[in-house]
């Protein structure tokens, strides 16, 4: 087999062994990687119910057939596991050396199992495996872990590592790798903490096997060189995916005070060319063409990496508009390894509950010196209050009471991205059927719907667009293990990934093969759902209440007075699930199943919930 | 007539400003407009007016907020 190693590592901390195995190529062509092979593994381990956070969950980090090769934007990972945030199945992707030190290494997937006596930290070396003390840094920020690693091991390494927010588990705490990168908004790092796993490291020194090197190389080299120019010319790395505020903010699409405005007059102060202006670095993932990390110093003197969704919510969400603040904010963030964008929304909301009575505390809009003990308290699971925030909004509403579940922005009970949909139907759509909750890598409409179809239209054309950017974004990128970026901001041909699979590989498959096994996915991680949740209905794929009720409408600017319209959006989620061959419960059908090689699947899950036939 | 134009990401580096307010004596389309700051037709782009989406042929009028962006794809 070429392109893959064919081979698994499989960690047991219980009892500190390890094993390789391997997997066939009828598993290899039909999950093709990442976010595929972590899902079919996750769905055929698992036994429903289990606790997110117990030893029986798996911590998987999976990669695809040209991760780790030099090309376009190769150097990222995916990690995955039941999320215990959201209950059902949970990944992110996040660039880092680990991509092509485990490949060569000789595995293509890591999964590890059970759950440490001790901290423990991993050190893997191709065939070999060690299970060592992480005492000396259990209590420490990633910053802090990933010097101690570097120290022991060289920079050169590849590292996965969790900060004090993974190790108390908090709902939405990430893993972290290099100097910015952070992925697995879905609890992932909190699945490592569990384990009292607290960091991974990966040296590998084999060559990964590739069908044509020589063609492999020549083509992955020199499209490097292609993006890195187009990036060039085009001008996007000069601000990145910050440019994208401003024009949020002059489109009333930006989240403002708990995603009540989408407007404010001061987002100015935050956005991308004030953040290029105090830029004093960048960084990238390995194998980058476009670096995004943009790093500005801190009210605190200290380097912060940022991005839109970072300022998006730890700013203008919170109605701080000081940069040196929001990356202040975005550090700590980033130290205790939690996800900026739950994070940011569960101050939001907190701050937002409390103006509306539906608890008391001392935190508002605005107050970024009190944001910052928050984010303390929340990573340290400090006090009933540093709980509730760790646990993210849909939990904390539900504590709340007082009807302030309808403006925890969340779907799924993943927290929402930047974009304020209150009035973007299809973004709204993207939201809610994004498969492990409102994350924006699955698909991202905004632009479509303002210059291609009219911002209040409701209309197939929407749903028909958000299933083909699932298809690539959700499918394709994730399962090939490579970041969307060259072709999102800068136009890359997507016809250049069946290339470098192809050269990699050795077959002979076109994009259009690809398109089954994205839809293959979007599948079975619904009927993970589905499995895990008794009686699930198509209100699971609904966006936050907040955005339909006209009370919460704008009463200035381009969508004064407008909201979502809930019989419209079901009438859009209809679209979804006919385009995508789903009953109106949001549940592939049986028929479906078949089409997509997942009948043994769909025997499985109809022990649970009954599949209509198609 | 004045038209204030905000230019998003990359097109402030192109045209060497982030917002500006133009006056003009005549009818003025969103096309003309894009010459006027020198962005190239052949750059992707979305152009709102006050919020919303115009097209290249639409007539801007006196105290439009004309903003050009580069089509973002969200990141």
């Amino acid at each position: 087999m070429n392109g893959w190693t064919g081979n698994i590592l499989r960690v047991d901390l219980t009892t500190k062994t390890y094993r390789k195995e391997t997997f066939s190529e009828e598993f290899a062509k039909k999950w093709i990687g990442g976010r595929g092979f972590a899902l079919k593994i996750l769905w055929d381990e698992l036994k429903p119910g289990i606790d997110p956070l117990g030893p029986e969950n798996k911590f998987i980090v999976a990669l695809g057939p040209i991760a780790g090769i030099p090309a376009p934007n190769t150097g990222k990972a995916v990690v995955a596991a039941k999320s215990p945030i959201t209950g059902g199945y949970g990944d992110g992707n996040l660039g880092t050396r680990v991509s092509e030190h485990l490949r060569k290494a000789g595995y293509d997937v890591l999964i590890v199992e059970g759950r440490a006596a001790s901290p423990t930290y991993l050190y893997i070396e191709d065939d070999k495996v060690g299970f060592l003390p992480a005492d000396e840094v259990w209590g420490k920020g990633t910053y802090d872990t990933n010097d101690w690693i570097y120290a022991k091991y060289g920079k050169g390494v590849g590292v996965l590592n969790i900060g004090q927010g993974g190790e108390n588990m908090v709902l939405y705490a990430m893993v972290r790798s290099l100097e910015g990168r952070a992925g697995g908004r879905p609890g992932m790092g909190a699945v490592m903490g569990s384990k009292k796993l607290k960091a991974i490291v990966v040296k590998g020194t084999k060559t990964i096997p590739v069908a044509d090197p020589e063609q492999m190389k020549a083509i992955g080299t020199g499209d490097l060189k292609k993006v890195r120019a187009i990036d060039k010319e085009s001008g996007w790395s000069i601000q990145s995916t910050t440019g994208v505020l401003a024009w949020c903010n002059e489109v009333a699409a930006l989240p403002v005070r708990n995603f009540r405005k989408t407007q404010h007059p001061d987002a100015w102060k935050i956005d991308g060319e004030r953040l290029n202006d105090a830029r004093i670095a960048t960084y990238g993932c390995p194998n980058c063409t476009m670096h995004c990390g943009i790093t500005i110093r801190d009210r605190e003197g200290r380097e912060s990496e940022l991005d839109y969704e970072n300022i998006g919510l730890l700013g203008a969400n919170l109605e701080i508009f000081d940069l040196d603040q929001v990356g202040s904010l975005n550090y700590l963030c980033d130290d205790y390894g939690i996800d900026t964008i739950s994070a940011g929304c569960s101050l939001s909301f907190y701050a937002d509950a409390i103006e509306h009575g539906a608890t008391t505390g001392d935190f508002r809009f605005g107050d970024a010196e009190r944001a910052k003990e928050l984010l303390g308290l929340a990573a340290r699971r400090e006090g009933e209050l540093g709980n509730l925030l760790a646990d993210g909004t849909l939990r904390m509403a539900r504590r709340f009471g007082h009807g302030s579940e309808a403006y925890a922005m969340q779907v799924k009970g993943l927290e929402v991205a930047a974009y304020n949909c209150k009035f973007i139907p299809g973004m709204a759509l993207a939201f809610g059927t994004s498969p492990i909750g409102a994350h924006h890598k699955e698909a991202w409409v905004i632009t479509f719907e303002l210059k291609q179809t009219a911002r209040d239209s409701y209309g197939r054309e929407k749903a028909e667009k958000v299933v083909e950017l699932q298809r690539i974004r959700g499918g394709l990128f994730e399962f090939m293990v490579a970041c969307r970026f060259p072709w999102v901001e800068l136009g890359w041909d997507l016809k250049n990934y069946p290339i470098y699979f192809n050269k990699a590989t050795g077959l002979d498959w076109t994009l259009d093969d690809f398109w089954k096994v994205s839809d293959r996915i979007y599948a079975l991680m619904k009927f993970f759902w589905a499995r895990e949740i008794p009686g699930w209905d198509r209100t699971r794929d609904y966006p936050p209440m907040a955005w339909f009720d006209p009370a919460n409408a704008d009463t200035e600017g381009p969508i004064a007075g407008k909201v979502l319209e809930l019989d419209k959006y079901n009438e859009l989620l209809d679209h979804f699930y006919d385009i995508r061959g789903w009953d109106k419960r949001g549940i592939p059908t049986r028929k479906t199943a078949e089409s997509l090689d997942l009948a043994d699947e769909a025997g499985e899950v109809e022990k649970y919930t009954r599949l209509k036939l198609g | 007539m004045k038209i204030t134009i905000k230019l998003i990401g990359p097109f402030i580096y192109t045209a060497g400003f982030s917002e500006r307010e133009f006056e003009t004596s005549e009818p003025t389309t969103v096309e003309g407009l894009l010459g006027l700051v020198g962005i190239g037709q052949d750059r992707p782009r979305i152009v709102t007016r006050n919020g919303k989406a115009v097209g290249r042929l639409d007539e801007l009028r006196d105290g439009d907020r004309v903003v050009i962006a580069p089509v973002y794809s969200g990141g």
